[in-house]
């Protein structure tokens, strides 16, 4: 199995790890916010700002299902119904179809409120249930919603859709072009690290590890389980309603086919790949996850010719070509190698919540045989008595 | 002054197996009380029932004169009663430290939106209970020191885990403390040390009630030794006196081996 893991590290993940966390962080929040403006030297084209923007909202959602699936230990496969509830939200309160013309804020609060309800209700009945159990009851429920919409076609229009969704004005700020939506959605993704990761150093996020590492010892430390599992259902579907919200916004149109459980076990394999429970992991699985097949299907129609010249795969076979150039059609299958992949050789993921380490990789060599002794082992007058 | 702890005639049956069986006991404060008994004779049966796995079928459990039957484990814990577990039950993949915070759940108060925004006063608890937890795991000498409070509970050793967990059980502040075999597979000096610890405590003023097969922690440490088998009492008292008891020792070893000796 993978040797790379346990305490044993190369002198390059050593040194990376002396490097204070700020540093990373801070690094990173000032290359995402530069982003954009590699598109207004010219450098590079709106299509990857049009990704980012793509990778941002799954960024939202892994980072809301890591809070169930990756804190709680509640796996959740209908999750894509709450990222649905708020993007219905926000779709019939700011567009002509039910004529209503809400604006940004109230909106953004109504479509996580809703979808928190939604957390809640399927979470009361529920959230007795177990592992493979509450995997199947949100599986159905993702599915149920998906059809509602599909089918109360008076409010929801069907599988047509709601169109022309109004622009979003914060503050008098229009939001129109994708860097203006990239820098919307940056900043709420930021804002949900930063309260998501104060909730898991504090009393609510350990009651929440405590429940995923050991439920019974968790409620004899006088943790309400019910209470806790219920809050962090809410409050992961809080997270996909926020981004349902500003996905709607963003694509200015929606219908039940953005919806579908694809998406809900796409968000999972983000998780799982980033290092389930880790903040920093569900960012950059999503990152990775989402963006991968557009990497790979640039890289061969446009990166690579540029280097090696236009021709460079002619010699391949055709099949091969369009494999390369037409990526986007076999993402699910790359999905499903990354998933085994990390599975297999890095089941922590490639961002572990450090303490995820210890379980997934090295057994502790100190743990010794449990071993009971009984009422006269020690006594000495045992010997008299099996004489 | 009341007893801390007191059951009434506590009955619980699984099926046609009744695995607790009219049990009464009390437990004074600043005593250690010890219960012994074969395999099966329903000692952590009681302590399900006490802590609040089990619903008790008819009997009543008193925590300092208030009826607790019935009541949710966590309700419990937070009026009162922790308690650590026969098969180690530790929070594996959080550190030492966290594993004691979370013994403090019921303690704290922080709730969710405090926590999210980082409110002043919830930064002030976190950092009382950090140290309030330091000092509670300080109880365990050189065991948990520094940089060990920040590694994984699944990388200490077997005895330190035992001991993280009554440290766990400690920070809930309780009123009796039901510790299920703390000594269970330690060696003979780790017991020894463990035994002390507990008088220790108790000298402090916590009250215990303990399930042990160790006799000589039993007999080391026991202020008083309750007996069972097959969920009935059979013997109570002195700790020396019950080990001596015939009643036990055929309870432990069948009546023709306690004739033989």
């Amino acid at each position: 199995m993978a040797k790379s893991g346990g305490k044993k590290r190369g002198p390059i993940a050593t040194a990376l790890g002396r490097v204070p966390r700020w540093v990373y962080l801070t690094a990173a929040l000032v290359l995402a916010v530069l982003f954009p403006l590699l598109h207004s030297a010219g450098l590079m084209d709106m299509l990857w700002i049009r990704v980012a923007i793509r990778s941002l909202t799954f960024v939202l959602l892994a980072l809301g299902l890591n809070v169930v699936m990756g804190e709680t230990g509640l796996l959740n496969l209908g999750y894509v119904a709450f990222f649905a509830i708020g993007a219905y939200t926000t779709a019939l309160l700011s567009s002509p179809s039910l004529g209503f013309h809400w604006s940004f804020w109230p909106l953004l609060v109504l479509s996580m409120v809703f979808a928190m309800l939604a957390g809640l209700l399927v979470g009361l009945p529920t959230l007795r249930l177990r592992g493979d159990y509450l995997a199947i009851v949100t599986l159905a429920f993702g599915e149920i919603v998906r059809t509602v919409f599909l089918n109360v076609t008076s409010i929801t229009n069907g599988a047509a859709g709601i169109p022309a969704i109004y622009t979003p004005n914060i503050f008098g700020w229009v939001v129109t072009e994708p860097p203006q939506f990239y820098y919307l959605i940056l900043f709420f993704v930021v804002v949900v690290v930063i309260a998501l990761t104060n909730v898991k150093n504090s009393r609510v996020g350990r009651a929440w590890n405590a429940l995923r590492e050991d439920e019974i010892a968790a409620i004899h430390s006088g943790i309400d389980a019910t209470r806790a599992k219920i809050l962090a259902m809410v409050i992961s579907a809080g997270v996909a309603g926020l981004a349902g919200c500003l996905f709607a916004y963003y694509q200015s149109f929606i219908n039940p086919t953005y919806f579908l459980f694809m998406q809900s076990v796409i968000v999972v394999c983000m998780v799982v790949l980033g290092g389930m429970g880790s903040i920093p992991g569900a960012v950059i699985g999503a990152i990775v996850l989402d963006s991968l097949p557009d990497v790979i299907r640039a890289t061969f129609s446009d990166w690579l010719p540029r280097v090696f010249g236009p021709t460079f795969m002619a010699s391949w076979p055709a099949w091969l070509q369009s494999f390369f150039t037409d990526f986007e059609k076999y993402r699910l299958l790359l999905f499903g190698i990354v998933v085994v992949l990390v599975v297999i050789f890095r089941p922590e993921g490639l961002l572990p919540d450090t303490l995820w380490r210890s379980e997934t990789h090295e057994e502790d060599p100190r743990e010794q045989e449990y071993t009971r002794q009984t009422l006269f082992d020690i006594d000495e007058g045992n010997q008299d008595l099996e004489a | 002054m009341a007893p801390v702890l007191e059951l009434v005639g506590l009955t619980k049956a699984f099926g046609g197996l009744t695995a607790v069986n009219d049990m009464s006991l009390t437990v004074e404060p600043g005593e250690i009380v010890s219960i012994i008994g074969p395999n099966g004779s329903g000692k952590t049966t009681l302590f399900n029932l006490v802590s609040g796995i089990y619903e008790p079928d008819s009997g009543d459990i008193l925590l300092e004169g208030e009826s607790i039957a019935g009541l949710r484990p966590d309700q419990i814990q937070a009026k009162g009663i922790s308690r650590t577990f026969q098969m180690l039950r530790l929070f594996s993949n959080m550190t030492v430290l966290e594993n004691v915070l979370v013994g403090m759940h019921s303690r704290t108060k922080t709730r969710l939106l405090g926590a999210m925004f980082r409110l002043p006063w919830v930064t002030r608890e976190e950092k009382e209970a950090v140290a309030r937890a330091q000092e509670i795991l300080a109880f365990f000498p050189g065991r948990f020191s520094g940089p060990r409070q920040s590694q994984p509970a699944a990388s200490l050793s077997y005895a330190n885990r035992r001991r993280l967990e009554i440290a766990r059980a400690l920070a809930g502040e309780p009123r009796i403390l039901l510790l299920d075999e703390p000594v269970a597979g330690m060696n003979p000096a780790e017991s020894l040390e463990v035994m002390q610890q507990i008088r220790e405590l108790r000298d402090r003023g916590q009250t215990i009630l303990m399930i042990e097969h160790d006799m000589k922690v039993v007999l080391g440490a026991s202020d008083r030794l309750i007996a069972m088998d097959h969920g009935v009492k059979i013997a109570e008292g002195d700790p020396q006196d019950v080990a001596n008891d015939p009643r036990v020792v055929e309870a432990y070893l069948g009546q023709r081996d306690a004739a033989a000796s």
